[in-house]
C-alpha cells in the first residue's frame, strides 16, 4: 500500500461527500482530516501544516474554494490541490487550476474516480518533487562551485609568490597579483597575453624547456634575477587526466633576502676562519722561527718570541670565548644570571683591575662617582657588567698613547645608571666610528698596528648591554680621544 | 751573493708577522723595512727602493695585499720588482686565493702565494729563487 500514511485534508460543506471521501481514503490507508469551510481547513493547516493533498469543495460558505486554494497554494507550494465541483461550477474550477489546483473532480463522482484523480495527482506532485530537488541540488552545486572559484582567486590573490599559468600557444593565461608585480611591464596587460610581454625571455627559455621537454610531470627550478630582487622560479607542467600537457604554471618565490643572509652568513664565516686563523698563524709562525734557529740562541730573544706566542694564543682563547658568548646571544641561548648589583662597586671593580695596566703605560685612570647612595642598584649580571666595563676601560687604555688620560665615571640619568670611559686616546674618524660594534671590525692605522684585539669585544658589549635594556653610545674624534656611554637600568 | 745584501720591503698589518718575517730575512742578511699599512708603503717605494716585496693580503681592505702587487707592477719604475703575497684567508665565497697555475698567479701581479705562516726555508728560498 503506497498510499499508506499519507496525510490528505478534506473540505466540503457537505457531510455526506466529506464522510464518503474519509470512508473510501481511510480504507486506502491515508490518514484523513476534515474541515466544513474553508475558514476551518486553513485553521487545521496552518497547526499542522504537514499534508499531502487537499481535496476542495467550490462552494462553500464563509470562505470559499477558490479563496482557499489560493491561500493554501501561498502556505505550501507542493501541496497537492484537488477540486470537487458540480457542473454548474466547471468554469469556476477552471479557474481554481489557475489558481494552483492540479485537477478537478466533477459530483458526483465513484470512489475509483476519486482515487484515481489522486492517484494521479500524487504522482505528478512525486515527478514535481523529484525535479525541484534535483533543481535544488544542482543551484546548490553550482553555487559551490561559484564559491570555490572565488575562494580559489581570492587564494591566489593572496598568495606572495608570484604565479602566471601559460598555455601551449605561450600565451599568459593566469596571472596573480604579485606577478603582476614581478613583471611590471606586463602588468597593465589583461590575461591573456603573450608570455614576451613580460620582456623577461630567461622566463620564456624555462616555460620552453618544460612545454617542448619529455612529457610527463616534473618541475624545472632555476634562480633567477628579475629586477632588483632574486626569485627562485619553479615551473611545471599541466597535465591533463588525460595525460596530455596543456601548458604550464611558474611560481616565482622572492628569495632576495635569503641570499643576501646567505652572503652574510658565508662572509660571517669566512672572517671567522681568518680572524681564528691569523694568531694561530702568527703562533705558529714564531715556534717555526724558534725551531729553524734563524735568529740565533739568544735566551732573551727567544723569550720574547714565547711571550709574543702567548699573546697571540690568549687573545685567540678570548676571541672563541667571545665567538660563543655572541652565538649564544643570537640563538637566545644565553641567559643572563640577575641579581642586585652595587653600579658603583662593580664599575670600581673594573677601574682596579685595569690599574696596574694604566699605571704600566704611565696613563692617568680615574673614576668619579657621582651616583646617589639610595639609587645605585641594578638588576642585571654582574660577570656580564664586569665584562662590559672591563672591555672599555681596557680598550680606552690599549688605544691611548703613553702619559694619556683615561676617565671613567659612573653617574645617574633618570631610570639608567649611566658609565662613561673617557679617553685621551688617537680616536676614530666618523666612518671609523660606525663599524665599531661590527664583529671584527678593527679600526686599521699605523696606531693600531701592535695593538692586539680579537675585534669582538665591542660587538659583545653592545649585545650584553642590550639584553639589560641597557644601550650604549660612542663619541670620538681623531686625536682627541673617545668616549663610550653606558645606560643600565636602576632597579 | 757580493757585498751588501739586496733590501726588501715587508708590508704586513700583523705585527708579528711583520717581525717574525723581518727576522727570518735579517737572519740571512736582507736589509729589511717594515710597514704596517699598503699605502706608505707604496709611497715609500722609491726611497727605499726595494730589491723584492712581500705583502700581506687582507690588510684595510680585502684585497690591499692585491691592488699594492698591481700598482707596482704597473708602474714602469717598479715593473720587474718580484713580489710575493701571503695571507691568512685562505678563500672566500666562491674565490679560492690560492692561484692554481702560473697564469692565474700573473693575474695576480705575484710572484708567489702563500699561506700564513710561511716557514722560514720556505720563504728564504722563494726570496733567493726570486733574486737570482
Amino acid at each position: 500500500m503506497n498510499d499508506h500514511g499519507i496525510r490528505a485534508l478534506i473540505v466540503d460543506d457537505e457531510l455526506g461527500i466529506r464522510e464518503g471521501c474519509r470512508k473510501i481514503l481511510t480504507e486506502e490507508g491515508f490518514e484523513v482530516t476534515t474541515a466544513c469551510d474553508g475558514i476551518e481547513a486553513l485553521e487545521i493547516f496552518e497547526n499542522d501544516p504537514h499534508y499531502s493533498l487537499a481535496l476542495v469543495d467550490l462552494l462553500m460558505p464563509r470562505l470559499g474554494g477558490l479563496e482557499l486554494i489560493k491561500r493554501l497554494r501561498a502556505l505550501d507550494p507542493d501541496l497537492l490541490l484537488i477540486i470537487f465541483t458540480a457542473y454548474a461550477t466547471i468554469d469556476t474550477a477552471v479557474e481554481g487550476t489557475k489558481q494552483g489546483a492540479y485537477s478537478y473532480i466533477p459530483k458526483p463522482f465513484t470512489p475509483e474516480e476519486l482515487l484515481l484523480a489522486i492517484r494521479n495527482g500524487l504522482e505528478r506532485q512525486a515527478l514535481a518533487l523529484e525535479a525541484k530537488r534535483l533543481r535544488e541540488e544542482r543551484e546548490k552545486r553550482l553555487l559551490e562551485v561559484a564559491s570555490e572559484r572565488s575562494k580559489c582567486s581570492t587564494i591566489l590573490k593572496c598568495i606572495t609568490d608570484g604565479l602566471l599559468v601559460i598555455n601551449l600557444e605561450k600565451l599568459v593565461v593566469l596571472r596573480n597579483n604579485s606577478a603582476a608585480r614581478i613583471f611590471p611591464k606586463a602588468s597593465r596587460q589583461s590575461v591573456p597575453f603573450s608570455l614576451s610581454e613580460l620582456e623577461y625571455p630567461k622566463t620564456d627559455e624555462l616555460i620552453d624547456e618544460v612545454l617542448e621537454g619529455d612529457p610527463g610531470p616534473r618541475i624545472v627550478s632555476r634562480e633567477l634575477a628579475i629586477g632588483k630582487n632574486t626569485y627562485m622560479v619553479n615551473v611545471s607542467p599541466v597535465i591533463e587526466p588525460g595525460g596530455e600537457t596543456s601548458g604550464a604554471v611558474a611560481v616565482f618565490r622572492d628569495i632576495t633576502e635569503l641570499k643576501k643572509l646567505e652572503t652574510a652568513k658565508s662572509m660571517f664565516v669566512s672572517m671567522v676562519a681568518h680572524e681564528l686563523k691569523s694568531p694561530l698563524a702568527a703562533t705558529e709562525g714564531w715556534l717555526n722561527l724558534l725551531l729553524s734557529g734563524l735568529a740565533g740562541h739568544d735566551p732573551e730573544e727567544e723569550r720574547r718570541m714565547i711571550e709574543r706566542s702567548h699573546l697571540r694564543v690568549r687573545t685567540l682563547r678570548i676571541l672563541i670565548s667571545e665567538l660563543l658568548s655572541i652565538t649564544a646571544i643570537e640563538t637566545g641561548n644565553f641567559e643572563l644570571h640577575r641579581t642586585s648589583v652595587d653600579m658603583v662597586e662593580i664599575v670600581r671593580e673594573a677601574v682596579e683591575a685595569a690599574r696596574e695596566n694604566a699605571t704600566d703605560k704611565g696613563i692617568d685612570l680615574t673614576l668619579n662617582e657621582l651616583l646617589p647612595e639610595k639609587e645605585k642598584t641594578a638588576l642585571a649580571d654582574r660577570e656580564a657588567l664586569l665584562l662590559i666595563f672591563s672591555n672599555l676601560i681596557d680598550n680606552a687604555i690599549k688605544y691611548t698613547a703613553e702619559q694619556g688620560k683615561v676617565t671613567v665615571q659612573v653617574a645617574q640619568n633618570g631610570l639608567y645608571a649611566a658609565v662613561s670611559v673617557q679617553d685621551t686616546g688617537i680616536g676614530m674618524t666618523q666612518p671609523e666610528l660606525d663599524k665599531v660594534f661590527d664583529e671584527f671590525y678593527r679600526v686599521k692605522n699605523e696606531h693600531t698596528a701592535d695593538i692586539p684585539g680579537t675585534g669582538l669585544g665591542l660587538s659583545l658589549v653592545k649585545r650584553l648591554i642590550e639584553l639589560h635594556q641597557g644601550q650604549i653610545n660612542a663619541e670620538s674624534a681623531p686625536g682627541k680621544g673617545s668616549i663610550f656611554k653606558v645606560e643600565i637600568p636602576l632597579s | 751573493m757580493t757585498g751588501t745584501k739586496p733590501s726588501i720591503l715587508l708590508v704586513d698589518d700583523d705585527i708579528d708577522f711583520l717581525e717574525m718575517n723581518s727576522g727570518i730575512l735579517k737572519a740571512k742578511g736582507y736589509r729589511v723595512s717594515c710597514f704596517s699599512d699598503a699605502d706608505q708603503a707604496w709611497q715609500s717605494m722609491e726611497a727605499e727602493a726595494p730589491k723584492l716585496v712581500v705583502t700581506d693580503l687582507m690588510m684595510k681592505s680585502l684585497d690591499s695585499g692585491f691592488s699594492l702587487a698591481k700598482k707596482i707592477k704597473s708602474d714602469p719604475r717598479f715593473t720587474d720588482i718580484p713580489v710575493i703575497i701571503v695571507t691568512a684567508a685562505a678563500s672566500r665565497r666562491g674565490f679560492d686565493f690560492n692561484p692554481r697555475s702560473q697564469e692565474e698567479l700573473e693575474a695576480m701581479r705575484a710572484d708567489a702565494f702563500f699561506d700564513k705562516p710561511v716557514s722560514p726555508e720556505v720563504l728564504i728560498s722563494k726570496v733567493e729563487e726570486l733574486l737570482v
